[in-house]
């Protein structure tokens, strides 16, 4: 044998027993989220006392882009089962936009501390993300860090969940109809996790991971409400996916046994959308920060 | 000469390039993690072929069968040819096969990485490239060549020709690199999307250089002006379907899902691309089988050579 002949072979041995240990070690599907902050950590407990409510509306300014139909025929099963199905990246109805998620991204507890230092307990419900007609619902959603997420399938063919994170560990894995619910965990705070399903590609969804529960995703009549808020002044955020996914800021500030309102409109101003013209479109005024009354 | 071998080699190309065809259609409708498994799909051998685990079960086996007619390829060019470097050929073809089955599953396994993905692209087109070189050397154009008595010009055809090949090959790394830097539902990167255009630039002038010297120093030669007129012919396609391509990507990212002709045309740009690449091959193959290295510039370089050790 000789020399070239030795180092083919031993390139190849060593391409061999990298793969095989990958594909026999299966880290790749199944791994988990890396342990983050939970209520056992060192850290405050969150504020004790009465808290504050923040609650608004989502609207959409214009005419918003038609839902496209989804071609579901590659796959017989969701074809029969959901033959109309269309794009809800952008769920309008009187003006008012579904599926925003709306978080406080920031700000100061009444006291003086950031609202990053508190720890809050991690829930022990699950949150539940269900493939129906070959289609995620929610299509939005939030949890905690390390909160279990259980997902089910309830259709008559085989799914499988992708979730593409930037700061958690990336996983796929698939799920036939039948099988038990598949329940993970995201160890790391992160807005947003897109979720993909790459047997049928127009599935999508949205996992908000944050370390406190205070957020909330805008209803089919464009309210979202975000309970028990330590009084302070925060930064929230809401984010709209749409064609071109845009975020909006907001300063609030929260009191005890309070509202604060924050009403937000997309798109901002500027954006150009499909079905509004690219010059600059005003959007209208947005109400904030409202005083909640004692 | 053996007909049979020669024309079970052009079958085997011919499989190659159908099986570049299926792992672009698994690119192009986002099908890669269809099945998070290998080798196994969903861990069956024959799992329901249906939704996006169509496009990926079956570039598997498409592979497979490009697999198994490859080990019968060497060894029926082990035991039917008599070069010593053609059965050389034959093994790295097989060796070839072997390590880009396994890139595949190592690309799917460490869930699409670019380097991975791409170097799986680029291995296929230098798989593809060893099966056609392969049909080549057994072909009775090749073994009963007369060799040219002289080269018409300064700088040898063979020199221009790899000079286009190895452009071309730099391209194909980058266009594999573009491809998979980012899925139908992003855009792709700006900076890639350029260095991809300045690569067509440079095949257009390299290739365009070599075909049209070979048209104009050896009209008569057929055996050299069908690979450079079928090249340039290919060149002028392909660089049509690059724009289209662009036009239905720049597209897709609005899209539900990836679509046709996002699609269709992407592969067909991917599938142009391997065949440029081999036709370009066999032209520089056939240059250095009928053309002698130009004298004149050998003396030249020599005298450079010279000239660099002793200034004096």
């Amino acid at each position: 044998m000789n020399k070239q002949t030795k180092v083919w072979l031993v390139l190849s041995i060593a391409l061999s027993l990298l793969v095989l240990a990958t594909a026999c070690g299966g880290g790749g599907t199944n791994k988990e989220a890396t342990p983050g902050t939970t209520a056992s950590d060192a850290g405050t407990a969150p504020p004790s006392g009465p808290t504050g409510t923040i609650s608004g509306v989502i609207s959409y300014n214009g005419t918003p882009p038609a839902p496209k139909k989804i071609d579901t025929t590659a796959d017989p099963v969701c074809g029969q089962k959901s033959p109309n199905l269309s794009t809800d990246d952008t769920l309008v109805k009187d003006g008012k936009l579904a599926n925003t998620f709306v978080y406080i991204k920031d700000g100061t507890v009444d006291g003086g501390k950031k609202i990053s230092e508190y720890n809050w307990p991690t829930p022990t419900e699950s949150v539940k993300l269900d493939q129906n007609g070959c289609h995620y619902a929610p299509h939005v959603l939030g949890i905690m860090v390390n909160q279990k997420i259980s997902i089910t399938n309830s259709d008559a063919t085989q799914h499988n969940i992708h979730p593409t994170p930037k700061l958690n560990p990336e996983w796929n894995q698939t799920q036939s109809n039948g099988a038990p619910p598949i329940e993970k965990t995201f160890g790391r705070a992160e807005v947003l996790i897109p979720v993909k399903c790459n047997q049928h590609p127009w599935m999508k969804a949205y996992i908000g991971v944050l370390k406190h529960p205070l957020y909330a995703v805008s209803a089919a009549d464009g309210t979202f409400t975000i309970p028990k808020v330590p009084p302070g002044k925060y930064t929230i955020v809401a984010w709209r996916e749409g064609q071109q996914p845009e975020e909006a800021t907001m300063e609030v500030t929260v009191t005890a046994n309070g509202t604060a309102k924050a009403d937000f409109a997309f798109p901002k101003a500027g954006a150009a959308t499909s079905s509004t013209k690219p010059s600059l479109q005003m959007m209208p005024a947005i109400e904030f920060p409202m005083m909640g009354k004692h | 000469m053996n007909r049979g071998l020669n024309r079970f080699a052009i079958f085997v190309a011919c499989a190659t390039f159908f099986l570049i065809i299926a792992g672009a259609l698994v690119t192009s409708n986002d099908a890669g993690l269809a099945t998070p498994d290998w080798p196994l799909s969903n861990g069956q051998v024959f799992p329901k072929m249906v939704g996006n685990l169509f496009w990926e079960h079956g570039h598997r086996m498409v592979a497979t069968t490009v697999g198994i007619l490859t080990i019968v390829l060497m060894f029926y060019i082990l035991f039917k040819e008599k070069r010593s470097w053609v059965k050389k050929l034959g093994v790295f073809a097989l060796l070839a096969v072997v390590a880009q089955g396994l890139l595949g599953g190592l690309t799917v396994k460490l869930m699409l990485p670019l380097a991975v993905s791409s170097a799986h692209a680029t291995l296929a087109q230098l798989f593809f490239c060893t099966t056609v070189s392969l049909a080549v050397f057994t072909s009775r154009s090749w073994i009963e060549a007369r060799p040219l008595t002289e080269e018409k010009g300064n700088l040898p055809l063979r020199y221009i020709c790899t000079g286009a090949l190895v452009t071309i090959f730099l391209q194909l790394i980058l266009g594999a690199t573009l491809r998979h830097s980012a899925t139908w539902d992003r855009h792709l990167p700006v900076e890639l999307i350029l260095a991809h255009i300045g690569g067509a630039v440079a095949v257009t002038l390299m290739l365009g250089s070599a075909s049209l010297s070979i048209l104009r120093r050896h009209p008569e030669s057929r055996f050299l002006t069908r690979p450079a007129i079928i090249a340039l012919a290919l060149l002028v396609i392909q660089l049509g379907l690059g724009i289209a391509a662009y036009m239905t990507r720049l597209a897709s990212p609005n899209d539900p899902q990836p679509l046709n002709p996002m699609i269709s045309i992407t592969v067909a740009h991917v599938a142009c691309g391997a065949l440029v690449f081999v036709t370009t091959i066999v032209l520089t193959l056939r240059t250095y089988r009928v053309l002698p290295a130009s004298e004149t510039f050998l003396q030249d370089y020599r005298m450079g050579q010279d000239l660099h050790v002793n200034p004096e």
